[in-house]
């Protein structure tokens, strides 16, 4: 584990990655107690660029919202969805992945070509239709984008299992007449999690882009201070007041980056061909 | 640049005497050129081209060029004869007699007869046309004693200002033959119009754009003096904005563009925005109360509502001060039926609380006093605006609002037919005259799903009677007094709140030549307009 740490804390990249991951949960964390306000409660005249005014340090929106608590606030919302959709995709990706991996075969037939259907529909749009036909209520939001991203996490996963199912100590297991549920989840999937784990920051990076895209075409909820409704509000003063954009845009780039980074440096950290580097 | 919001408000006052309607010197001493495309940006698609089975502004803006009403408004508001030369009703108002234009043919060169505007008021008109229905309800007949001349028979007076003001938006004249024996509403001529406009409907691309060109048998000789019209829709208004510097599009109109970017281009010598030729429509925006929710059904509540919310912070914050704060369902820039009444519920946050203590309804957990659901109705990007000002300012008095998005198709058919929503806010468009397109708001018994009507749960016989006399009163001071009576009542019983009045803004590109020079010229036929060189 220190030796793990180690190699992970080697890479500058990593370091940084991890860095604006923590600022994030940081801001998450704290925002209740920095602005204890509802942040989407109307706080003064819309349209104050930013520092113009101490009491908003990053200026407020055109309907008249502390920029810097929706921001703050957001960080929440946009964590939140990233994590749950993200933990939805992997599991849909691991049973599908798994079963068909382990069994091959009609099953490993079916279940491809079904994920092959969803692969084929881009999925940004296949969450409109989704959004359009459910509503965009947050919860179902969250769960339409955990329901969109999870193919590729199925084919990876199958591709572990695929070389894993017919090792030596696979067959033990069959020798000793262990369950196939027991062999798939307490001995081969453990061996086959490290990429699907790495995977899952992509995934996580991806959904909050997710979020934010159907924020901007104001089909997100907007009940809640998510970074993306503030990215739609801004586009109609897009040209003159571009801060209302830029500010959750800029703040968007570096999480995504950071989620991508750790992904990355955990992938590095992880990898023993990479060892010696 | 940065510019503060007190110098935008400022250059408003400069906007007003631009709106008074002085002309381009250089521009008045040229000969108008013939040729050209005129591009215009649409923002919004209603996939049916006629007008006279939709009345609505996003309809009139294309077919107003390929198909004619009977009449329409001309400089200062005047009614003008269009395929109707000379009009004329009997002195019980029961009877409209309308001569038409001889010599004018329609696209496909069939020739235009009164049969055609028997067919159009008895088939479309009447049974099919939003406010239509409502204004021609006590139509018994149209007779042609010969082929220009049309026959009008009402069951019950019909005031002429009222039916030729209305015939303005509700009197487009659409061919019998293409029509006639045909499932009206699946007729294909409902997106490829066939009319006696100055140009020919020519393409239709859905979600792209609609092309028209010049139609060389127009009955007015030598016009149009355009090519070309092509309509683009470009849903993303930043982007209309930045077509129309480049140069690619000359013309948006009806607040087409954001108010910010309108604001900009105010100040850029290239363009005129402006109110003016726009005068013919005002807008409201509205706060629509479902009556059948428990505490919407006490009026109580629907005027502390009214009293909580601060329309002069929105409008001057929130639009740029474009507008002011309405008086009822009848503005102000309606002076013959304006009845000069005082700004109902000025904003007081005390009395709205006071208001909804004694209604019953006291702060619960959380100093919450009970929830709603607002559908905004995505007429213009104020719309959602101004529903997350609602949102911010009923919080303040413990009304917890949850805002529902939906498009504006899945907005109407909540609001207007499944009845599935608590508030709404969307836009009001009033034509003239309170009968065109403002009654229907409030007049019980519109069929389930007609957007713009009163679909409220709320229903008043005092109202209903009010608005039936005033629709068929002849003299017109009565009529003025009928509809005074008639805001007062619906200003006190408020089944849906007209919140602001205000003027639709066009920003035209400084090559388009003759425009807006009517009252309802975005919704015109163009036929002199005319493009400088770029």
């Amino acid at each position: 584990m220190l030796g793990f740490l180690r190699r992970y804390m080697r890479n500058p990249a990593a370091v940084i990655g991890l860095l604006l991951v923590l600022a994030v949960i940081g801001m998450a964390v704290s925002a209740p107690f920095v602005f204890p306000r509802d942040p989407l409660s109307l706080a003064g005249r819309p349209l104050q660029w930013p520092m113009d005014n101490p009491r908003f340090w990053l200026g407020t929106d055109n309907t008249g919202r502390d920029i810097a608590a929706q921001i703050f606030h957001g960080a929440r919302v946009s964590l939140l969805i990233g994590l749950v959709a993200t933990v939805i995709a992997i599991v849909i990706g691991i049973v599908i992945g798994a079963v068909s991996g382990f069994y091959g075969g009609w099953v490993d037939d079916v279940l491809m070509r079904v994920t092959e259907a969803f692969q084929t529909l881009p999925n940004f749009i296949l969450l409109l239709v989704l959004v359009a036909v459910f509503g965009s209520d947050i919860t179902f939001v969250t769960i339409a984008i955990g329901i969109v991203s999870w193919p590729p996490s199925a084919r990876l996963t199958r591709a572990e299992f695929l070389s894993l199912r017919n090792r030596e100590f696979v067959q033990a297991c069959r020798v000793l007449g262990m369950r196939d549920a027991q062999i798939i989840f307490r001995e081969i999937l453990p061996n086959a999690l490290p990429p699907v784990i790495v995977y899952a920051s992509v995934i996580m990076a991806v959904a909050i882009l997710l979020e934010s895209a159907l924020a901007f075409l104001n089909l997100s909820d907007p009940n809640v201070p998510s970074w993306g409704n503030l990215i739609g509000a801004g586009r109609g003063v897009l040209r003159v007041q571009w801060y209302v954009s830029a500010i959750p845009g800029v703040v968007i780039l570096l999480t995504v980056l950071g989620v991508s980074l750790v992904g990355q440096g955990l992938n590095d950290a992880l990898n023993p061909r990479l060892r010696g580097r | 640049m940065r510019l503060s919001r007190r110098h935008l408000l400022l250059s408003g006052a400069g906007l007003a005497s631009l709106a008074s309607g002085l002309p381009l010197p250089a521009a008045l001493a040229q000969e108008p050129r013939r040729g050209g495309v005129l591009t215009v940006h649409l923002g919004s698609e209603q996939r049916i081209l006629n007008p006279a089975l939709r009345a609505s502004t996003g309809v009139y803006v294309i077919t107003s060029k390929i198909i004619e009403p009977l009449v329409d408004l001309g400089a200062g508001g005047k009614i003008v004869p269009v395929l109707a030369t000379a009009w004329e009703a009997a002195p019980d108002g029961k009877t409209v007699t309308f001569r038409l234009r001889e010599g004018v043919q329609w696209h496909d060169g069939k020739p235009f007869t009164s049969a055609d505007v028997q067919y159009s008021a008895m088939e479309q008109w009447k049974k099919h046309l939003n406010y239509g229905t409502t204004l021609q309800l006590y139509l018994d007949a149209v007779e042609t004693p010969d082929a220009h001349t049309a026959v009008f028979r009402y069951s019950r007076p019909m005031p002429l200002d009222l039916l030729l003001r209305a015939l303005c938006d509700l009197g487009y004249v659409v061919p019998r033959h293409v029509f006639e024996g045909t499932n009206v509403l699946e007729n294909p001529a409902n997106t490829a119009p066939i009319g006696t406009g100055p140009f020919k409907f020519v393409e239709y691309q859905r979600g792209q754009y609609v092309i028209a060109e010049r139609n060389p048998n127009y009955w007015r000789q030598g016009f149009p003096y355009l090519d070309r019209v092509v309509w683009r829709f470009i849903t993303d208004r930043s982007a209309a904005t930045a077509a129309l510097e480049t140069g690619a599009v000359q013309l948006s109109a009806y607040n087409g563009l954001p108010l910010a970017d309108l604001d900009r281009l105010r100040k850029d010598d290239r363009f005129e925005v402006s109110t003016r030729g726009v005068e013919g429509n005002v807008f409201n925006n509205t706060l629509e109360f479902n009556t059948r929710r428990k505490e919407l059904s006490d009026k109580r509540v629907r005027q502390a509502i009214a009293h909580a919310i601060d329309v002069d912070f929105f409008l001057e914050n929130f639009l740029y001060g474009l507008g002011k704060r309405a008086t009822g369902p009848i503005p102000s820039l309606s002076p013959e039926f304006f009845p000069n009444n005082p700004v109902p519920y000025p904003y007081d946050k005390a009395r709205a609380e006071k208001m909804l203590d004694e209604a019953g309804y006291r702060r619960g957990a959380g100093g919450v006093r009970f929830s709603l659901r607002i559908v905004p109705i995505m007429n213009g990007e104020d719309v959602p605006l101004l529903a997350t000002f609602i949102q911010q300012s009923l919080q303040q008095v413990g009304i917890r609002v949850e805002i529902v998005q939906l498009d504006i198709a899945g907005a109407l058919s909540a609001v207007y037919r499944d009845w599935n929503f608590d508030l709404a806010t969307g836009w009001h468009q009033y034509r003239g005259d309170p009968a065109v397109s403002t009654t229907v708001w409030y007049r019980s018994g519109s069929p389930k799903g007609s957007p713009w009507t009163n679909q409220f749960g709320w229903q008043s016989d005092k109202v209903d009677q009010l608005i039936d006399q005033a629709a068929t009163e002849l003299d017109s001071a009565k009529r003025r007094a009928l509809y005074a009576e008639f805001v007062r009542q619906v200003n006190d019983e408020l089944p849906v709140w007209m919140m602001t009045e205000r003027p639709f803004y066009a920003a035209t590109s400084k090559r388009v030549q003759n425009h807006h020079n009517v009252p309802r010229w975005d919704s015109g036929d163009w036929h002199d307009t005319w493009l400088l060189p770029s």
